[in-house]
């Protein structure tokens, strides 16, 4: 199969960047896209050329690590699947493919396809955890949780941090990831102490960070490799009114810049 | 721990938007409802007009608070707009949209026509700068003659292009923001998602339907002067 290639190519954080054509036709269909890609960066390695910096690690879709706009769309063609899970066959012989990193102000390109994703680290420090005592391991069944809370818990954890949604979103916004976060912690009884503190800080800090607002469009569940659904921004959205009215009634406490638990 | 800024972030932004946008709508419906009564003649119209201008504080008020919830929507529609195009300097070469509605992807554009439009729309039918001699006729009970101004504004072909271009801005700056605003304000529940869904789409095609209906029975001779 023959293919030709767009492919942005950026030397380094403070590089331009452009779009480079590579023309190469040893692809099979049976290959993944990364796979390809391999082949792609081994021609260039023998040509004495610098090859395409992308990122990977598992390649069984569970990772997050593959961030690659393909043809305009976070993580390619498929839907519910992440870059890695692509295969050669969803193409055409003679097909252009542009290939183009994670663009938005929050993800500062490393290096051609690679981008800096530790804002989302950011934001889960910000709130994305539990505060608890650690100590011997509780016994099991001691929580007694409901099936359909454990199920939405369930549904929201299943985001694996790719960061696609901030990809596909028109402003560059984080808010289904958050929306992921606050929904997972905030359905579970470990979390709901913290439920009210959680979201107004994730929601602090993706402002901080750079990232846009959620425009309702819903372009990030529809790319989402992991399917999460924006009904999880909804449930952000009235976290984070609940909060507004739960915190203003909170006893008054020194200020303090260190987050403990509420 | 802080409490001071926590709470002005870009989401309560949005809730402010979302609540004054709702209520800009509600206003919207009812101004097409009220205007409905086109169709009962110029009595009805007139008397209409009249009963709201009887009650100069409660008509005043009502105007001054429209005027506040559009300003704090439009001001904080702008900056939310501003800010989201920061958040990505370098657009894709490539984009593919799987979802969003044109709609949705244009909310800034029609917003913006839309109050071009308001505007002219004021300054039109409700100061009366398009044509100043029929503005202050009375009808046959001494009220201002409302019906007379729009039978005569919508026979003129300019006019008639100019609202409905205005109503193919409002129904999709509408069909994306009802909807929208419902879902920033965590109205949504697992059975009723297609309604709330559907409300954006259903609440403009109500109102420009309406609208349309005056200007075109209008200028097709259907209400006549």
């Amino acid at each position: 199969m023959k293919l030709t290639l767009k492919i942005w190519r950026q030397q380094g954080p403070h590089d331009n960047g452009r779009l480079v054509s590579y023309e190469t036709d040893e692809v099979s269909p049976d290959m993944s896209f990364l796979e390809m890609l391999d082949g792609v960066n081994q021609r260039l390695i023998l040509k004495g050329e610098e090859p395409v910096a992308f990122e990977h690690d598992c390649r069984e879709g569970i990772c997050g690590s593959c961030s690659l706009v393909i043809n305009g769309v976070p993580h390619g063609p498929e839907r519910g699947m992440a870059a890695c899970q692509l295969y050669m066959r969803r193409f055409s012989a003679g097909d252009v493919i542009t290939i183009e990193p994670w663009r938005a102000r929050a993800f500062p390109i490393i290096k051609d396809l690679v981008v800096d994703r530790s804002a989302l680290d950011r934001l889960m420090q910000a709130g994305g955890y539990i505060s608890i005592n650690t100590g011997g391991a509780v016994d099991g069944n001691v929580l007694l949780i409901g099936k359909e809370q454990a199920e939405t818990a369930m549904d929201a954890a299943s985001c694996i941090g790719c960061g696609a949604c901030v990809a596909a979103c028109k402003n560059a916004s984080a808010t289904l990831f958050v929306a992921a976060k606050v929904s997972h912690l905030g359905t579970l009884p470990q979390g709901k102490p913290e439920r009210a503190r959680r979201v107004a800080a994730m929601m602090e800090a993706m402002d901080r960070e750079g990232f846009g607002a959620c425009g309702n469009q819903y372009e990030c569940e529809a790319v989402c490799p992991k399917r999460i659904s924006t009904r999880f921004i909804a449930m952000l959205n009235r976290e984070y009114l609940r909060a507004g009215f739960v915190a203003s009634g909170s006893p008054a406490e020194p200020d303090s810049s260190q987050a403990g638990p509420d | 721990m802080r409490r001071s800024n926590q709470f002005q972030t870009s989401l309560s932004s949005k809730v402010a938007v979302a609540l004054s946008g709702l209520g800009l709508a509600g206003f919207v419906s009812f101004h097409m409802l009220g205007n409905l009564q086109v169709f009962e003649g110029p009595a009805a119209l007139n008397g209409y007009a009249a009963f709201l201008r009887e009650m100069p504080i409660v008509l005043w008020s009502a105007r001054l608070g429209l005027l506040t919830v559009a300003v704090a929507h439009i001001a904080l529609g702008i900056r939310l707009a501003l800010q989201n195009r920061r958040a990505r300097p370098v657009a894709y070469a490539v984009r593919e949209y799987r979802v969003a509605s044109m709609a949705s992807r244009t909310m800034a554009l029609t917003g913006s026509l839309l109050l071009l439009f308001i505007v002219f729309h004021i300054l039109h039918l409700t100061v009366g700068l398009g044509d100043p001699s029929v503005h202050d006729q009375l009808d046959e009970r001494g009220h201002r003659d409302v019906y007379g101004k729009v039978i005569q504004a919508f026979h003129n072909p300019f006019y008639v292009a100019l609202y409905c271009a205005g109503q193919l801005v409002l129904g999709m700056h509408l069909s994306h923001a009802v909807s929208g605003s419902l879902q920033t304000l965590g109205v949504e529940h697992a059975a009723l998602i297609r309604l709330f869904r559907a409300a954006g789409p259903a609440v403009a095609l109500f109102v420009v339907m309406g609208n349309l209906a005056i200007i075109f029975a209008v200028f097709l001779g259907l209400v006549r002067p």
